[in-house]
């Protein structure tokens, strides 16, 4: 954790997008991980290739996911935002990041430390499944996401027949 | 021929380059002027000795001149975008119907615009800014393919000064870049929309219209309080020659501006 610790996750962490409609006791569990964290613009949250072994609740700011080109410009992949969730690749192997993330202004957020909610939802299934779900929800939205970008919605049209 | 569908000739009074192929030109009229526009409406341009096609007027209504921004996709909008000052070229309009916008009064506006698709709106949001007291949130979402290509970027800064919340993303930046990077309509699900209070402007490729009309409808918001502007093959411009024709309708004089109640039944259909 790169950021500054504050106080006790709960209220701001029940009402968190990411976590609407959970049971209560699983909220309540899982808020028992986490800590409300703060970071300046330009703070390095992580970095691709590193063990990943944490995920962010982002309550305000933003934050860019990028990856490296070599003999170029940084390319900024995603931003993320109030209610989405960052940092899925401490959930399966090889437990790396895949893409690096900076702030882009002051950010907040709760912070989860990954093996201790996969240690809690080995113990409590219900909340590993309800757990599952929403990062299931959120990788599913980033996806379609992606495939609208393929889509290269604002290029230049083909033109029709008898075009212009 | 009537004389509704007779040019009239206005001349380049100015030029301004938006993107690497994208130009918005202020047109003046040398003769009489063309009847005057609402937000939304489009006129048919005529490079001559080339061709016509229909543009989207993109300045605010009032005023003899006329503001038309042209993407460069063919010969004849190659022509348009290469006007020089003083080039004169022919003019036919106002057509179509409008975004309606004071349909919004005491209400919020939704402006989503996707790449070009801005520039037929932007009268919709310099009228709804110089009413602004009328309306309560006005909210723009901007979607371009990267910082380079975004239309109107020298404005944004001034239409929030004048009380609009403006967030622009686009699909690709470099580090340095400190807007959004994502499709427009995730910046729909971070904005804080009021459904039953709401009308939605969009404007921009089907596509992007299409996935945008449903973000708005998982917000809330129905279909018959979104309007887009929807582009066929416009040539008469008087709804005679029945090429822009979309199913019941004849966009250039039913659209462009349709509501997506009426509009999404006919863009699922393939061929149409």
């Amino acid at each position: 954790m790169t950021g500054t610790m504050n106080d006790t996750p709960a209220p701001g962490f029940t009402g968190h997008a990411f976590l609407r409609g959970m049971p209560a006791d699983s909220v309540a569990r899982l808020a028992a991980t986490a800590t409300a964290v703060s970071f300046p613009a330009g703070r390095r949250l992580f970095e691709e290739g590193a063990p990943a072994g944490t995920c962010w609740l982002l309550t305000a700011g933003h934050v860019a996911l990028f990856v490296h080109a070599p003999g170029s410009e940084d390319l900024i992949v995603e931003t993320l935002g109030n209610g989405d969730v960052i940092g899925f690749s401490w959930m399966s192997p090889p437990h790396e990041w895949q893409f690096s993330a900076e702030t882009v202004e002051a950010t907040e957020a709760f912070e989860l430390d990954g093996p201790a909610v996969m240690a809690l939802c080995d113990r409590h299934p219900d909340l590993g499944y309800q757990l599952t779900l929403r990062m299931l929800g959120a990788a599913v939205r980033r996806l379609q996401a992606t495939r609208i970008r393929l889509l290269d919605l604002y290029g230049t049209p083909r033109p029709r027949a008898g075009a212009r | 021929m009537s004389l509704q569908a007779l040019p009239a000739r206005y001349r380049v009074a100015a030029r301004a380059a938006e993107t690497h192929d994208t130009v918005t030109l202020r047109l003046e009229p040398v003769d009489q002027p063309i009847a005057p526009h609402q937000p939304g409406q489009f006129t048919m341009l005529y490079a001559f000795g080339v061709g016509e096609v229909p543009i989207s007027i993109s300045g605010g209504p009032g005023g003899p001149g006329l503001v038309q921004t042209i993407r460069s996709v063919g010969a004849v909008t190659r022509a348009l975008c290469e006007a020089g000052q003083g080039q004169v070229i022919g003019v036919r309009g106002p057509y179509g119907t409008d975004w309606g916008v004071t349909d919004a009064a005491g209400q919020d506006v939704l402006v989503v615009a996707g790449g070009i698709g801005l520039a037929p709106l932007r009268p919709a949001l310099l009228a709804a800014l110089a009413g602004r007291d009328r309306y309560r949130r006005i909210t723009v979402l901007i979607g371009a393919r990267t910082p380079e290509e975004l239309v109107f970027a020298g404005e944004i800064a001034a239409w929030r000064d004048r009380g609009a919340a403006v967030h622009v993303t686009v699909d690709r930046a470099a580090a340095g870049w400190d807007g959004h990077v994502g499709v427009v309509t995730q910046l729909i699900d971070r904005a804080d929309i009021d459904p039953a209070a709401t009308l939605a402007l969009v404007c921009g490729p089907e596509v992007m219209m299409r996935l945008t009309a449903r973000a708005l409808g998982d917000q809330g918001i129905p279909p018959g309080r979104i309007r887009v502007s929807l582009e066929r093959n416009m040539r008469c411009g008087i709804a005679e020659c029945g090429h822009c024709q979309l199913g019941p309708l004849l966009l250039c004089r039913d659209g462009p501006v349709v509501s997506y109640q009426r509009a999404a039944p006919l863009l699922s259909v393939e061929e149409l």
